[in-house]
């Protein structure tokens, strides 16, 4: 009786961790498909009048994942309302994500066989998804006759464009208009053709460097120890650091995604940014500054900052209409050519969807600049219609809001050298730069303290960035 | 006769019955979110699998042999981890102590005190390491503020290898509140008439200590050490506030409960992640091992018989 009762017991544990298992085993076991399910095509009109009617009646619901905080929730919301009022076929239903979990979410979703029908993207995981074959080619998402998104706004995967970034973000200078008329200073140039080479880059900003004496960076009672605000800030996001290596004409990758960050040029270009504040003061150590609030900076604790165009919309509109901060904006300094960097969250459609094709043309829809207004206007997004930089009136009706600088400075500075000076970050088409930029980022770190010189520090690690490059 | 012998066997029975039912839940539990879930990392780890991938391919041992011959952040985000969780470990070990000794004494507002040392352990460990990262700034920096005044250089707290891990090993000892408590509680238990023994035969504070208070704390400190240890090795949120999201890693950052996140959740490497998963899961039950064949030469139970 008790062997009988054992076994029972046993049998009935066995058959519960085998239900379990197959349970859990089920969904991962499932793959993704390679090829989508067939897609419902609610676009199609259907012959039958009932089904039509159908059609009329039942929206098509597609989920689109995004990175942001309530309010820009909000704003998604009256997008995706005034989308769904303009037809009747397809609903949209956000899924709201926080920015640093955004991508281990995407990840879980897809080992859950669970990913949304449409998401934003963090640019440097594109490729690797589009390469094992999880995002819809979009190429033919656009007729010959549409106007499409900047060529170079587009990942490319095998030649195959797979998501056109949401928007246009190029680096600029941006700096606190008050602090070069108190340090009586010429505040940086608007016009590329007047852009600062780097040795007149750090004169100026040791001008604006000061100590707790009110001694400036070239004075030689200056007291590297009790620094009070700094000529210089750069925003601690490790891609941006290309940008040097490019105007020094070299590059972290050729045309061919082969790895070029050990030729002399990109890393006297890195060994430069670090000494702006190992050689000259006139930076903090780079990566010392963890934060990003860029305006607050701007109005205690340094002159000028290097970062992105979205700085507008995030914080410095808001830092003018309520703390004061007189901004400007000026092209970056150079040291051989005169560029900049353009790159921009990425839209794509999932190529798991059983309803690609209601979400393509969700984000078409939603990629045309009038229907994603807010996020321009506040200054948060830049346009990727190639109009916007070139037709003066749509460039007027972007620029010319308080949230900006003067129309003529900003469209200088920011227009023209996006539209006519900006390279794309190599992740439009490398494969593995989250890789890459982890592995470079550890290697390099000892050299902003002075530990290391940057040439050392790549040359003897380049067997790790290659294997970090060819994705392990 | 035969009624009185049975009944106090079947009552047994009955409640041993009564205890495997209760433990049915807890066991299903375990097996279904702990166990299981881990079986499945560890034959994860002998595929190659990212969460997009299609279906997972069987590799053998490549990911070990991978992590152990040519991975470049292995060895040390097992040196770091094992030297933050080490030093982390005693230092806070002593402060908590040291604070519970203190507040175990008389004093006016012990109530309020104990609760000021408690409350760190209770703040969100995101607004915690946060509110630190002001602290440490090396530029802007209260404690830098402080160095300059006195003519001192700066310190990178967080952003210089010899400083990182003895920084945030501050912030998580100040954060130690959880241990002060348990101390608290075994302080309360120790019998006060071995300190008046000791005292009338003449021993010191010190000795009486070091004699009496510590043998008969021996049990909580092992307590201590061990959820402390098996914690402080699963560091992950100053690596993520101040080394993730496309900042600059140093490799003192590179604990590895966020080496194990950062390949498997942002770089989509489950598999290989997995692999790092179940070598960290034995180095921690390695590290426990050792705590538990030490504890027998210093470990003091009350009853005498060490059990």
């Amino acid at each position: 009786m008790k062997k009988n009762l054992k076994s029972r017991i046993l049998a009935s544990l066995c058959a519960a961790v085998f239900l379990g298992l197959t349970a859990c085993s089920g969904q991962q076991a499932t793959p993704a498909p390679a090829t989508p399910a067939p897609a419902e095509t609610p676009s199609e009109t259907p012959a039958d009048p009932a089904a039509s009617e159908l059609a009329a009646t039942e929206r098509t619901m597609i989920t689109y994942s995004f990175w942001g905080n309530d309010e820009e929730l909000r704003v998604l919301e009256g997008v995706i309302e005034k989308f769904e009022s303009e037809q009747d076929r397809i609903g949209v239903e956000p899924i709201q994500l926080d920015r640093a979990e955004y991508v281990g979410a995407l990840n879980t979703f897809a080992a859950g066989n669970q990913l949304p029908d449409t998401g934003i993207m963090a640019e440097d995981t594109v490729l690797m998804w589009a390469e094992q074959g999880m995002l819809a080619d979009v190429s033919q998402m656009y007729g010959a006759d549409e106007a499409k998104p900047l060529d170079s706004l587009a990942f490319k995967f095998n030649g195959q464009p797979v998501g056109y970034s949401v928007a246009n973000e190029v680096l600029n200078l941006y700096y606190n208009r008050a602090k070069f008329a108190d340090a009586g200073v010429d505040v940086p140039p608007a016009n590329v053709a007047d852009a600062w080479d780097w040795d007149t880059f750090i004169e100026k900003a040791k001008l604006l460097t000061f100590d707790a004496n009110g001694n400036n960076a070239a004075s030689p009672d200056f007291d590297v120890n009790n620094i009070t605000q700094y000529g210089v800030m750069l925003c601690p996001d490790f891609w941006q650091l290309e940008v040097w290596s490019n105007t020094n004409g070299g590059a972290w990758y050729d045309a061919n995604g082969n790895i070029t960050i050990n030729t002399p040029e990109s890393m006297e270009a890195l060994q430069r940014v670090a000494d702006l504040a190992l050689v000259h003061h006139v930076a903090p150590q780079y990566g010392t500054n963890t934060a990003t609030s860029i305006d607050q900076d701007l109005l205690q604790n340094c002159a000028m900052y290097v970062n992105g165009a979205w700085s507008v919309g995030v914080w410095l509109g808001a830092a003018k209409a309520n703390d004061g901060l007189d901004y400007g904006v000026g092209v970056l300094p150079y040291m051989e050519e005169k560029v900049t960097l353009n790159t921009g969250g990425v839209n794509v459609a999932f190529n798991t969807s059983a309803n690609k094709e209601a979400g393509m043309e969700w984000l078409k829809w939603y990629a045309k600049e009038e229907n994603s207004w807010d996020l321009i206007e506040a200054g948060t997004w830049m346009p990727v219609l190639s109009e916007y930089y070139t037709d003066e009136t749509l460039t007027r009706q972007w620029v010319e809001n308080p949230n900006f600088p003067p129309y003529d400075e900003y469209k200088s500075a920011v227009v023209d050298y996006a539209f006519n000076n900006a390279r794309p970050v190599a992740w439009y088409w490398v494969n593995n730069t989250n890789l890459f930029n982890n592995a470079l980022s550890s290697i390099l770190a000892p050299c902003w303290s002075g530990n290391d010189t940057i040439e050392n520090a790549i040359t003897t690690n380049m067997d790790a960035l290659e294997a970090a490059h060819m994705g392990q | 006769m035969k009624k009185i012998k049975k009944s106090p066997a079947g009552a047994a029975k009955k409640e041993a019955r009564a205890a495997v039912l209760f433990l049915v839940p807890a066991f299903l539990g375990l097996t279904f979110i702990t166990y299981l879930p881990l079986a499945a990392v560890f034959i994860l780890s002998f595929f190659r699998w990212t969460a997009i991938m299609p279906e997972p391919i069987f590799i053998g041992l490549e990911n070990y042999i991978r992590l152990f011959t040519a991975d470049m952040y292995f060895w040390t985000s097992i040196k770091v981890t094992v030297q933050y969780a080490v030093l982390t470990m005693l230092a806070s070990l002593v402060y908590s102590m040291a604070v519970a000794m203190l507040l175990n004494r008389k004093m006016p507002a012990r109530g309020f005190l104990r609760a000021v040392f408690y409350l760190p352990y209770i703040i969100p460990a995101m607004a915690m390491y946060t509110s630190w990262s002001l602290l440490f700034s090396a530029d802007f920096g209260v404690f830098n503020s402080i160095l300059g005044a006195l003519g001192l250089q700066k310190v990178a707290f967080l952003a210089d290898s010899q400083t990182i891990i003895p920084s945030i090993s501050l912030i998580a000892i100040w954060a130690s509140g959880n241990l002060i408590v348990v101390y608290l509680a075994g302080l309360g238990n120790v019998p006060r008439v071995y300190h008046e023994a000791a005292e009338i035969d003449g021993a010191g504070a010190w000795q009486r200590f070091w004699n009496i208070t510590i043998p008969c704390m021996t049990p909580i400190i092992f307590y201590n050490l061990l959820m402390s240890l098996v914690t402080y090795m699963q560091v992950f949120v100053p690596s993520l506030l101040y080394a993730g999201n496309n900042r600059t890693t140093y490799p003192e950052y590179l604990f590895m409960s966020f080496l194990m996140y950062r390949t498997g959740f942002l770089n989509n490497n489950l598999s290989y992640a997995s692999a790092i998963s179940f070598v960290f899961f034995v180095i921690i039950g390695v590290f426990t091992l050792i705590l538990f064949a030490t504890s027998k030469t210093w470990l003091f139970y009350e009853g005498g018989d060490n059990k």
